[in-house]
Parts: structure tokens; sequence; C-alpha cells
């Protein structure tokens, strides 16, 4: 019998493609001079912003294959990570990025790959949607059962609508969050259909001034059996 | 000699950049040419390879290069978008793996620095 080809990760590979060769040739140019540098690194960081999504797209489809194994994670480390490939982007587009960890580096359970492309998302989101020369917030803190990273920007207030949708902590298209002007709603989507795999929670605070998207991730019991 | 085998023309051109070497470089799109190549006596020191190409794929040739004594020897570098560890393919002869979203060129020419001096 045939497997049915799944359209959307095929359109997912023939993008991949010539995004990993645009990559390829951006990091290909020499001798730039100062000057023109900083062109070639923005090209390289775009090229890879857009296979991320094109990946985080292709796992979606994949989420209920169940090939994402759940393990004990470090959320602390992967928010460093993010952290780390998201700074230039954050600097080139004359936005700051703040870290507030609170928590006692308590370990969740997670799959990490997931877990980074839900924290990458909210960060690219906050980016994205915050004033020039103002401070995105990344605060990490323990609660009860779980541990939250909460994402805080300072842009358009979030439609009440969007907050209701998100209140009930479930995206269920891309389109349904659409929620402040120029936005897919995408890295959202993704960020939810992924904390969702992960049994986390995910939710929105509305600001006059903003808003703040978080996910609760339940901690690991692995280490207390120890 | 080292063989390049990618149908990506572009992409296997900015792997042979990174190399740097370009005489000792050869090219090939799909995976029979190269083997016929090999086959004929030339015996590259270092393969860069692809996995999804068209005809046979990456395997195949894994496959093929690991069934005889002198073939079985090549190291190669597999070259792709595809998740895979390289424990699962050391026994092809795989010596490294370069993922195509984050491999920078710096990689492509330690490889090459080391196998085919």
């Amino acid at each position: 019998m045939m497997q049915e080809v799944d359209g959307v990760l095929v359109v997912a590979h023939e993008l991949k493609a010539p995004l990993a060769v645009l990559r390829q040739l951006a990091l290909s140019l020499d001798d730039l001079g100062a000057k023109n540098e900083h062109l070639r690194d923005e090209m390289v960081q775009v090229s890879e912003r857009a296979i991320r999504q094109v990946n985080d797209l292709a796992k979606v489809r994949r989420l209920e294959d169940g090939l994402f194994e759940m393990e004990p994670v470090a959320v602390r480390v992967v928010c460093d990570d993010v952290m780390q490939e998201l700074r230039y982007l954050f600097r080139e587009n004359k936005r700051g990025l703040r870290v507030k960890y609170t928590n006692k580096a308590r370990v969740v359970t997670a799959n990490r790959e997931l877990l980074y492309s839900v924290i990458y998302n909210f960060l690219v989101n906050a980016m994205h949607y915050s004033a020039e020369g103002t401070q995105s917030e990344l605060a990490v803190q323990d609660e009860r059962e779980c541990v939250k990273v909460m994402v805080r920007d300072y842009g358009p207030a979030l439609p009440v609508n969007i907050w209701r949708e998100m209140k009930k902590g479930f995206i269920k298209e891309p389109t349904a969050i659409a929620m402040r002007p120029g936005s897919s709603g995408l890295g959202l989507y993704i960020a939810s259909k992924f904390s969702r795999y992960m049994h986390a929670e995910v939710g929105a605070v509305r600001h006059r001034d903003g808003a703040s998207f978080y996910v609760k991730i339940p901690i690991s019991r692995q280490l207390s059996l120890l | 000699m080292i063989f390049i085998i990618d149908d990506d023309k572009i992409m296997a051109e900015c792997v042979s950049r990174a190399v740097g070497d370009v005489d000792k470089i050869r090219f090939f799109d799909n995976a029979i040419e190269a083997m016929n190549e090999i086959a004929s006596g030339v015996m590259p020191k270092l393969i860069f390879l692809d996995i999804l190409l068209n005809g046979p794929d990456g395997f195949t040739f894994l496959n093929e290069m690991v069934s005889y004594k002198d073939t079985a020897q090549i190291p190669v570098v597999v070259i792709s978008s595809l998740d895979f560890g390289v424990d699962n393919l050391e026994m092809y002869g795989v010596v490294g793996i370069l993922n195509k979203d984050t491999m920078l060129p710096k990689e492509i020419k330690e490889y090459a620095q080391k196998y085919a001096k």
C-alpha cells in the first residue's frame, strides 16, 4: 500500500534546502571589510531563523508520531542557549533583553529541542513587538509543581479575543492569533503546539504597554527518587 | 583527491570553497557515477556525501562502499539536513556528520585537513 505523502513535510524539505544553501553562500563571503561584515552576519542570521521556522513547522507535523522524547531538562541552561543565539538579533534591532532567574535551577520534564523552540519563539515575538530602545524581559521562576518561563515585551497591547484564546491554554491555528500588526501568529502557534505536547501550560498576560507570554513546565520527579 | 557527492551544485561548490584546494576535488551529483569512478580505481582520500540524492541515496552508497575491503577504509563525512548520530553510521566508515543547517566552513576544512592532506 502506498504511504500518504505529507505535503507540509515535503514543502518544508524543499524550502529548507535553498535556505541552507543561502546560509552557506553567505558564510563563503570573504574579504568583505569591516564595514560589510555585518551584512554577511545578518544574511546568516536571517537564513538561520528561516531554517528554524521551517524545522519547527516540520516538527509540528511530527508531534503526533510521538518521536520527541521527554527527559529531565535544566530550564536555565536552555534559556541561556536561546539568549546566546538571539542576543545578536536583539542588538541589531536596537532592543535590549534582560534576564531574571529567581528559580532554584529545578529540572523540568520536557523535550529540550521543543522547549528551546518555545522560548525562542516567545523571544523573537517579543523582539518583533517591542519598541526600539526598550528592554524585553525573560524571567524564570519556581511555582509549586512547575517552572514558569515568562517573556515580557513592551509593544502594542494584546487584543482581548487573543488573550482569551491564550487563556484557554491552546491556540488552534496561526491565523487565530494574527494578534498584532504584521503577525501571522505562527511563532506562538508553534510554541503552543510544542507546549501542549510537553504537558506544559501556555498563557498570556495583557499589559497596557505590551504583553507577557509564559509557559509553565512540570518539574521532573526523576531526581527526587535518588 | 576528495569526492563531493551532492545533487545541489551550489551546496557542493560551497563545500568545495570551504575545503580550499579545488584541484583536489571531484564533484558528483549522484551516487552511481561516484561508485563507477571508485570502481575504475580512483580512490579518494575523503568523501563528502549528501544523503538525499537523485537515484540511489547516500545510504545505498555507504552500503556499497562498506561491501569491499579497500573502499570500506575510505573516510566519509555525511552532509545532510537529516538528523542522525555518527554512532549509527560508524560501521559504514562515516567519520563525521555535518548538518547542512548549522555547519560552518571551518568544520568542513578541518575534516579535509585531517583526512586528505
